[in-house]
């Protein structure tokens, strides 16, 4: 009753979700101290689970893994163009799965350690900590074909289209500590949580054959609020991915390009609109996907194709991620 | 099948409950007899430029000013709430000199306001300089404050009264270079009163509390000296600027218009 068993600990999360929303209120959140570093908990450390950066693997299997993103930002410390600059290095490490509960049911979930250095003025801060952990259940629906009417079929086996769609529903969990250093001038701005339950809402279209493959994702973010009823902008995250097979001997190779994106809404705070705190973003991603036996290996690199963060307080500058999965 | 439903039906409760607003605004606690700190930022730019020392500017006229010297007395400063309520800090350490000097890494000069009354503010107005009610309170109704503007090379004599802003560098123009620069402009005595006062709207609601430490982040647009309402030219005599009765009002009246309230912070 394996089944049954994986029902009783989504329950049991849930419940836990429950406690943690009454316990986030709670929080002391220095994200809500000086701007424009706030942003960056939204954006950079914490949004490390979010559509854009994808999910799972091209081939949608399901697995267990370990994935790394390296980010650089670049932010204004200041209200004017020529305010000093900071300059942010996040580095993400990412326990990461996929796991199936029957064959319409998985479940993604990942937990994330972040390790954030700023640069501002010679003085380098560092900051380091469990990140914000997610959990997002999926119905998967395959189209099959349809079979012809005419013939009498005795094989009982449904022949898949390549086409699928998954629905998401899930949690992202303020499982990251705040942390409030140094004084007035100089902001710890970046943290490793947002210290909000988050609501998720995904739909993706995968599209998978042979030689070639499509993967989409639609994915809506409900910010909840944290303390002092500071809430981030809802946020819509995309994510296309084109990837193509190349068998060998002993492994197949996927490499594959993609475009992905966020828009951000403005953060409100007592009901009230903040200046300057919507945004979007548009990446372009290459990399490649080695599957040998069990092993999945990944790596990406992102640019941003178009930006404007923030009030343009905020520069994406890169982003590198490489992972390591054993398929289940 | 159903057990799977029951689960998604129950993440979903959880994931709306968990995002759902409880309230809009601030929850209205009795503030009577309640009151916070306020800090006031000022921030120095020329036009989108963050202000430093040294650095050559332009401005109409094809003139071009840089200072070594740049400060400016506030006073009066005074916030109307939501109701139209008026809190006006105590008169005798209502009065501050902003001095680039003494802004911190990013350059903002910070006036911490203690005791301020507990309400939900929409506004800040404050004085530039000193009003005739201060002025005839005479030298020894100053308190410390004289031999602050004192030190601060913010006095003329005490007859003639007090420096309202400061501005020392050199200008350039299109037949000069590197000319002194001296924007001393005040009221003179009772004679000439240069005082303004300036009324800011906050972006948003500044939540003064007992536990909450809000920040009003003022941007003043030093450009606006020389063009603001009236645009002067350093050629045409502003160069110098002391207690002339043409030259100081249009000087007073162009700093009245040079400053912003770029954010507010609710702690």
């Amino acid at each position: 009753m394996n089944v049954l068993q994986n029902i009783k600990y989504i329950i049991i999360a849930v419940l836990m979700v429950g406690f943690a929303k009454a316990e986030a209120h709670n929080h002391a959140n220095p994200c809500t101290r000086h701007e424009p570093f706030k942003v960056l908990c939204d954006l950079c450390g914490c949004s490390t689970s979010s559509g854009s950066f994808g999910f799972g693997t091209l081939s949608n299997a399901n697995f267990v893994g370990v994935r790394y993103i390296y980010q650089n930002f670049e932010s204004r410390n200041g209200i004017f163009e020529n305010s000093p600059i900071s300059k942010e290095t996040f580095n993400t490490y990412q326990l990461w799965a996929q796991i199936p509960i029957n064959d319409s049911f998985y479940v993604t979930g990942s937990l994330p350690y972040q390790d954030l250095t700023r640069d501002f003025n010679g003085v380098t801060e560092n900051l380091n900590g469990l990140g914000d952990a997610s959990v997002i259940g999926w119905y998967k629906h395959v189209f099959y074909k349809k079979k012809s009417d005419d013939v009498v079929d005795f094989n009982n086996t449904k022949e898949p289209t390549g086409h699928s769609l998954q629905f998401g529903l899930g949690i992202k969990l303020p499982t990251g500590q705040f942390e409030q250093r140094l004084a007035d001038n100089i902001n710890p701005g970046f943290q490793v949580g947002t210290g909000s339950v988050d609501g998720v809402f995904s739909l993706g279209y995968n599209y998978g054959s042979d030689k070639f493959g499509v993967n989409t994702l639609l994915s809506y973010y409900l910010k909840g609020e944290n303390k002092n009823e500071y809430q981030f902008g809802n946020q819509f995250s995309y994510a296309v991915n084109f990837f193509t097979a190349i068998p060998k001997e002993k492994m197949n190779i996927m490499p594959f390009v993609g475009l992905s994106g966020d828009v951000y809404d403005s953060i409100t705070q007592y009901g009230e609109t903040l200046s300057d705190t919507d945004g979007n973003i548009l990446n372009a991603s290459l990399g490649s996907e080695l599957a040998i036996d069990k092993f999945i290996f990944g790596a990406s690199y992102t640019l941003p194709v178009s930006q404007k963060l923030f009030g343009n307080n905020v520069k994406s500058k890169q982003r590198l991620s490489v992972y390591v999965n054993f398929a289940l | 099948m159903k057990l799977f439903k029951y689960t998604f039906a129950l993440l979903a409760c959880a994931v709306i409950t968990a995002c759902s607003s409880d309230d809009d605004g601030i929850q209205e606690d009795d503030l009577t007899g309640q009151s916070g700190t306020l800090t006031l930022k000022y921030d120095n730019g020329v036009g989108d430029q963050d202000f430093i020392f040294g650095t050559s500017y332009s401005k109409s006229g094809s003139e071009s000013f840089t200072l070594e010297n740049l400060k400016y007395i506030i006073s009066n400063v005074r916030f109307t709430d939501t109701n139209g309520t008026v809190f006006e800090y105590p008169t005798e350490d209502n009065v501050f000199i902003i001095d680039e000097l003494d802004g911190n890494n990013a350059g903002e000069i910070y006036v911490s306001l203690d005791n301020v009354d507990a309400a939900d503010y929409v506004s800040i107005t404050f004085g530039i300089g000193i009003d005739q009610d201060r002025f005839a309170l005479g030298a020894e109704g100053q308190g410390d404050f004289l031999d602050l503007a004192d030190a601060e090379g913010m006095m003329w004599s005490w007859a003639s009264g007090y420096k309202f802003i400061r501005l020392d560098g050199t200008y350039s123009s299109s037949t000069m270079t590197d000319q002194p620069l001296n924007i001393h402009m005040g009221s003179v005595g009772t004679a000439l009163d240069n005082y303004k006062e300036v009324t800011l709207d906050f972006p948003n609601t500044v939540f003064v509390r007992a536990d909450k430490a809000p920040e009003v982040h003022i941007k003043a647009d030093i450009a606006k000296v020389f063009d603001g309402a009236t645009s002067v030219n350093f050629t045409d005599g502003y160069d110098q600027v002391h207690t002339d009765a043409n030259e100081t009002p249009i000087i007073a009246t162009n700093i009245a218009t040079m400053f912003e309230v770029h954010h507010v912070h609710n702690d």
